[in-house]
């Protein structure tokens, strides 16, 4: 065979198969590559907490089916990192410190005006009827210089939570209303291991650390952290009535609390009948009805928060989804938020997890309110101031006072020591900034 | 001949730790020349990356003049001499007992090596449950003994907060120096343990003289490790207090942690990252003089 085909085939012919030959299968290549492709899927990267935490589905058990429906009708794979939730502004610093795409969509809570260069200005690309059914405050913490840089998801003010059996056992049948009433349940309340109060003033800093809790009392008595011009204004009698009125709880509060770094510890507290009151997020209604952890299902309350001179008020968690600068994938990533802000999905978040929604249409829909009736006690709260005073150096301005906060509340300082020694090192770390 | 075999072999040698060179310098050279750099500028996070701007050493003249570094300087001095000494006795006497005949049952060995093995972050939640005001388990004990009469607040008071993360590291920290100073004892030839008897030396005097002197080389080592790793510390601070009460377990490590990561002050958390590294070189210095084989004079 092999004669035949040397006696048949010469070395110039067979040089000329071989070159049409190639010359073929390039010609083949590059049309196939000129056809049109059967589009890939898109990885999008998205950075949230991990449950209980609040999460979207996919990392939450809700709403998984839809979820999935999403994903193969935009051709999308949402690939999550879901770190426990101290680790989260760690890994977003990194990540923009880097200057490289990392994430599409990440978690944010009151971290927005830090990092609002690194953001992208999405959110009037929402539709408009989604806008309108969100509560025009709950952009006041993810807007910075006049740009919406996220949407808060949830609906998560502080409210008053209190042992209705507890506060039946002193002849108390409503929780109380105001300050004084507050101080004097507490009192009441106080003895035979027994606390009035409870709550996690172990971390000085960010929402839900003590200086966070100071900014309550402050709104509640009518003061702000900051004047029109973005400088610090708490040095004033406002600012020391809120830190005295903590002051003047701790004899009644559980003293524990100083060295709570989490609000799960503080919640644990109270779930378990040890404490009689406490404030805390949405969350912790669906924590204190579960018979498997909580000895006081069926047994609590809660309520708008006690109102100091000027009235009640809260703060704001400011859970949020925002969109990276440097994302690839911006529209799909917009999609992907208002996926998550769907009404059906919302109502999945709070039916399943606790975690309440920040649609209105959703927040009074009488199932909704039925399953989870602290909802409407969220939405009366937030008629009433609920600004966390989120800056770029949210982290840092909170450290300064809770830290002060901390001496106070162990006796080694006044109140008027506190404010005046924390107004000094905020306006040095302004002063920095600028 | 043999000059250009031996220049073969150098250059063989050469190629050969190349990679080694390679990567220490990417992943140790690199970072601390980075670091040091960082600790020159003021660094924003302004988009796109980082903005730097150097500044010379501002940072480190606001360090030496900022209260909270110095309070935390001290903190952490006091913390790793208490560590070590504690670690150091402690150890020297478990250590003691598990050369003794009946300590020498490995069931004793695998017990010790359990606080060792914990991962820092499980040792540390671990630590936080045992001193939970309402529900731990110290003043349970305490309390059933009747040694406190009320359930203290660990955590709670600046002075007893830091000597309560001093002692959970304390706990951590002596399985490794006592296998350390356990290899050491099982060096002492028994020779000398004999010869010290025939010389009328009682126990105590055989534990000064045999003992202690044989184990001076692992105890000095053990002294400097053990300042390396206390000075060090961050998990525990991190879950149990993460500073409080009142920034009194802020030790060094935790603050650098804190302003390069929490407040962003990247440049200023570097500065005090590299204050820490000096320290923790100085130590390593020592470690390796002492480690470093001694040159006999010629004709010893």
């Amino acid at each position: 065979m092999n004669s035949y085909i040397n006696s048949k085939l010469s070395r110039r012919e067979f040089l000329k198969i071989t070159a049409v030959g190639s010359a073929g299968l390039a010609m083949s290549q590059f049309l196939s590559g000129c056809a049109p492709k059967k589009s890939e899927k898109v990885k999008m990267n998205v950075l949230v907490p991990a449950a209980p935490d609040p999460a979207p589905p996919g990392v939450a058990k809700f709403a998984e089916d839809a979820f999935a429906t999403w994903q193969a009708e935009h051709n999308v794979e949402v690939v999550y990192e879901a770190p426990p939730w101290p680790q989260l502004h760690d890994k977003m610093a990194t990540s923009f410190a880097s200057g490289k795409y990392t994430y599409d969509v990440m978690y944010n809570c009151g971290w927005v005006p830090e990092f609002a260069d690194y953001l992208y200005d999405f959110v009037d690309k929402l539709p408009a009827d989604l806008i309108s059914d969100l509560p025009t405050s709950s952009f006041s913490t993810v807007t910075w210089k006049g740009k919406k840089l996220g949407v808060v998801f949830t609906l998560s003010l502080l409210t008053l939570f209190y042992n209705k059996e507890h506060l039946e056992s002193i002849g108390v049948k409503e929780p109380p209303k105001t300050w004084d009433e507050l101080k004097g349940v507490a009192k009441e309340l106080t003895g035979g291991g027994r606390y009035g109060w409870v709550l996690n003033y172990g971390a000085p800093e960010g929402i839900g650390g003590v200086a966070s809790y100071w900014m309550v009392y402050l709104q509640q008595v009518g003061g702000k952290v900051y004047d029109e011009n973005g400088n610090p204004a708490f040095n004033n009698e406002a600012g020391v009535d809120a830190l005295q009125f903590m002051m003047d709880l701790m004899p009644y509060t559980d003293p524990g609390s100083i060295s709570y770094v989490g609000i799960n510890d503080a919640t644990n507290v109270f779930a378990s009948g040890q404490a009689s009151m406490m404030m805390n997020w949405p969350f912790m209604y669906t924590a204190a009805s579960d018979p498997s952890t909580s000895k006081v299902v069926g047994k609590f309350g809660t309520a708008i928060l006690p109102a100091g001179s000027a009235g009640s008020a809260s703060i704001d968690g400011t859970d949020a989804y925002t969109i990276a600068k440097l994302s690839p994938n911006q529209d799909l990533a917009t999609k992907l938020i208002e996926f998550y802000l769907d009404k059906d999905i919302q109502k999945r978040q709070v039916l399943d997890t606790g975690w309440l929604p920040i649609r209105m249409s959703v927040l009074n829909d009488p199932e909704v309110q039925e399953k989870a009736p602290n909802a409407a006690v969220v939405l009366e709260q937030a008629k009433y101031p609920y600004d966390s005073f989120v800056t770029p150096d949210y982290n840092a301005v909170t450290t300064a006072i809770g830290v002060e906060i901390q001496k106070a509340l162990s006796g080694a300082q006044t109140a008027a020591e506190t404010i005046q020694n924390a107004f000094d090192q905020v306006t040095e770390i302004i002063k920095k900034r600028q | 001949m043999s000059n250009e075999f031996n220049l073969k072999r150098k250059q063989m040698g050469i190629w050969f730790t190349l990679p080694t060179v390679i990567i220490l310098i990417l992943v140790l050279i690199y970072p601390i020349f980075a670091s040091i750099v960082l600790s020159f500028q003021k660094v924003r996070f302004l988009g796109q990356g980082l903005s730097k701007e150097f500044i010379g050493i501002a940072n480190y003249i606001s360090i030496f003049s900022n209260h909270t570094f110095q309070s935390a300087f001290i903190r952490s001095i006091y913390f790793t001499a208490i560590e070590v000494v504690a670690i150091l006795s402690l150890s020297l006497l478990a250590a003691l007992l598990l050369n003794h005949p009946i300590g020498r049952h490995s069931f004793f060995r695998v017990v010790l090596i359990i606080p060792w093995a914990l991962s820092p972050v499980a040792n540390a939640v671990l630590w936080k449950w045992i001193y939970n005001a309402n529900y731990g388990i110290l003043n349970f004990i305490l309390y059933s003994l009747g040694i406190i009469h009320e359930y203290v607040v660990w955590l709670g008071k600046p002075w007893l907060a830091l000597n309560m993360i001093l002692l959970a590291d304390i706990w951590k920290g002596i399985p490794f120096i006592t296998l350390l100073l356990l290899a050491g004892l099982q060096n002492i030839p028994n020779y000398l343990y004999r010869a010290a008897k025939l010389d009328g030396a009682n126990t105590w005097q055989q534990f000064v003289h045999v003992t202690f002197v044989g184990l001076k080389t692992p105890l000095v080592i053990s002294a400097v490790l053990q300042s390396i790793w206390a000075l060090k510390v961050f998990d525990l601070i991190y879950v149990l207090t993460k500073g409080s009460p009142a920034d009194s377990t802020v030790l060094l490590n935790y603050l650098a942690w804190r302003e390069t990561f929490s407040n962003l002050d990247i440049g200023y958390g570097a500065a005090i990252a590299n204050i820490l590294f000096c320290m923790m070189f100085l130590l390593a210095l020592a470690y390796i003089r002492i480690l470093r084989p001694r040159q006999t004079r010629r004709g010893e």
